[in-house]
């Protein structure tokens, strides 16, 4: 199992727990397994990478760990209750309220301003309009992004967009952050300020899980799963 | 999500591409501006012909006598004098066995020149009988005024009541009252003022604001009777031109014209009379309102149906668009509906937008319809817009929008968010 980094807090309860969690296709008549049955324990306050080549199975990890896919076999118990089979509104609730997500290419929407990307979760949270905005601005001042409220997301470096995806992952301040490659679009400096982000969450006690293919990275990490043609094991 | 945020979730979507979204509901603009326009004109339409039919009471059936054509034309054989019309004998069988019609007012037309100082004006003069104030619906202006009284024809007394526009331009600003008209040769005093509210017309033909009336004794002993002469020794006798016939009750009319008709067919030779029953009209305006309405929401149907199709292009070529966007947004934690609501929303906002434009362009149009109409001088078209009209227009464009806004909604609403967050 795990171990734990010179600077990681105490383990904790588990969050999450994967059993025999496992996902396949169907393409041509052939069976193809995206992912193998897996079990796997992360508990809270936990810094997890998930590494391997591409194609090996990492985003559709990330995806189940995201229930923005369902798994054809296996539990998926966050904060021990059964996720993997709720409703879709059930499902948008735990993505909504437990779940922030960061992607590899921002996936800020260009029509708004950072402010309003920000505000996006808690629009669905149903927070009142004074209060989001409260909470979004404090998000964006937490990020160095104070001032730049009006701003489009085209008119901010990738470092900033990052940032305020961060910020925006963090706005119905879930127990998770699920980070897919978050530095794959930035420079190696702006990358390593992103991860001082993450580093800095994971310090103040949220749990990230995050997909990398940069094995320097690794030093930030509590926990590791590297993961081979589906196959997930722990290192 | 809240309503208020959903509104701004939709505002700044549609305010993304607005050129887009303004073109996007152009079908829904000119279809409700031709509705709305064409309602108005229709009304306005509608309105006149109800108010020229009602000028003639709602009660009354006129007979009017018309000269038949020529090869039809009865002769006497010792003289040239062509009889036609109604006659004296009609009026008496009417007051004997028409036990439902409550008041016989004959008029007879005065072919005589009324004079404006040399020249002869279009103001017609006719006789009738005290009865008829009431019958034409007309009222007395002045309170000086006082219609024809039965002691005006006993005595044979020449006085007058003139229309407010024949008065106007016979007398300009001055006092009509106790002036002086000249009817062919004979000085008549004018004892009353009277005006018909409605601008209506004697059967359709005389209006009754431009007219003069004289008892109908007093013309009868100064004329004789009416004798129009014509060419070549020929001339025309017409008993009475119209006979205003008023109702005990609405409900007796449709057997009380359909008997008269029965009767006046047997009664002359020839069709040289013209029964107008007002009551008929007023059905047959709304018979044809109804036929009008029905073509209207046709047309409107089939503009709203191409502007909705409009709608639902540009939805679906928006959802195309913004796929990733959906995926983005269920990812961060939109449910189905939220989705659902988001583009049904922006859908409905575009063609209430449009229908609001619509709106006012079809007011626009029909003003500018009726104030064209209007240029040659005289009445043209009238537009009148009913709030009933803008309610409906409004209404329909947001069922227009839901309508085809529904299907692209859903169809966003069923993207798969992973599959969404692919969309390239």
């Amino acid at each position: 199992m795990t171990q734990p980094s010179p600077h990681a807090p105490p383990p904790t309860a588990p969050l999450i727990e994967l059993t025999g969690l496992e996902k396949t296709y169907e393409a041509g008549g052939t069976l193809i397994y995206a992912l193998r049955a897996t079990d796997l324990i992360v508990r809270h306050g936990a810094f997890l990478t998930v590494m391997g080549p591409s194609g090996s199975g990492k985003s559709t990890l990330l995806n189940l760990f995201g229930l923005l896919m369902r798994p054809t076999a296996g539990t998926y118990l966050l904060e021990g209750r059964a996720v993997s089979g709720l409703n879709d509104d059930a499902t948008s609730a735990v993505r909504c309220k437990m779940i922030g997500m960061v992607f590899q290419s921002f996936n800020l929407l260009s029509h708004l301003t950072i402010l309003e990307n920000v505000c996006v979760p808690m629009q669905y949270a149903g927070l009142p309009r004074a209060a989001m905005r409260q909470r979004g601005k404090a998000l964006l001042d937490r990020f160095g992004l104070d001032g730049r409220y009006g701003s489009r997301p085209t008119q901010l470096s990738g470092g900033q967009c990052q940032r305020v995806a961060i910020a925006r992952a963090l706005a119905n301040d879930p127990p998770v952050i699920l980070a897919d490659e978050p530095t794959g679009n930035l420079d190696e400096q702006t990358g390593l300020e992103v991860m001082g982000i993450f580093q800095e969450l994971h310090r103040s006690g949220k749990t990230i899980i995050m997909v990398t293919h940069n094995p320097a990275y690794r030093k930030y990490a509590t926990q590791a799963v590297s993961i081979h043609d589906g196959r997930a094991c722990e290192t | 999500m809240n309503l208020l945020e959903m509104s701004v979730t939709v505002y700044a979507s549609l305010t993304r591409h607005l050129v887009r979204s303004l073109l996007a509901t152009l079908g829904i603009v000119l279809g409700i501006a031709a509705v709305v326009a064409m309602l108005a004109i229709g009304e306005g339409g509608r309105q006149e012909a109800l108010r020229q039919i009602e000028s003639q009471g709602i009660d009354n059936i006129i007979l009017r006598s018309v000269k038949p054509a020529e090869g039809n034309a009865q002769q006497t054989t010792r003289s040239y004098t062509q009889r036609y019309g109604i006659t004296q004998r009609d009026v008496e069988h009417i007051e004997s066995v028409f036990e439902n019609v409550r008041l016989i007012v004959p008029v007879m037309e005065v072919r005589r020149e009324i004079y404006l100082g040399q020249t002869s004006t279009d103001i017609k003069a006719v006789a009738t009988t005290p009865a008829f104030l009431e019958v034409s619906r007309c009222r007395l202006v002045d309170s000086r005024s006082r219609f024809l009284v039965p002691t005006d024809g006993k005595i044979l007394d020449p006085v007058c009541v003139v229309g407010t526009k024949a008065a106007r331009r016979l007398f300009g600003h001055r006092d009509p009252l106790g002036q002086a008209v000249v009817i062919g040769n004979v000085s008549f005093r004018v004892v009353g003022l009277m005006e018909n509210p409605g601008g209506g017309r004697i059967g359709g033909q005389f209006e009754l604001n431009n007219l003069v009336c004289m008892p109908l004794e007093t013309a009868t002993s100064l004329w004789g009777g009416i004798t129009i002469q014509m060419r070549r020794g020929m001339a025309e006798k017409v008993d009475y031109d119209f006979l205003y016939l008023a109702a005990k009750n609405i409900d007796a009319i449709p057997g009380t014209a359909g008997r008269l008709r029965t009767y006046l067919r047997g009664a002359h030779a020839q069709v040289d009379y013209e029964v107008q029953v007002p009551y008929e009209l007023l059905q047959s305006a709304r018979r044809t309102q109804r036929i009008f309405t029905v073509v209207m929401t046709s047309i409107a149907a089939i503009s709203l149906l191409v502007g909705g199709i409009g709608i639902m292009n540009i939805m679906l070529a928006n959802i195309f668009e913004r796929t990733r966007e959906i995926g983005v947004r269920r990812a961060l934690g939109a449910r189905k509906r939220d989705i659902l609501w988001q583009f049904l929303a922006e859908s409905v906002l575009l063609t209430s937008i449009g229908g609001g434009l619509g709106a006012g362009l079809g007011i626009a149009t029909a003003a500018a319809a009726e104030m064209i109409s209007r240029l040659g001088g005289e009445a043209g078209l009238k537009a009148v817009v009913t709030s009933e009209s803008l309610i409906v227009a409004l209404a329909v464009s947001v069922i227009t929008g839901i309508s085809f806004g529904t299907h692209p909604a859903w169809k966003a609403a069923q993207l798969d968010p992973l599959t969404a967050l692919r969309h390239e």
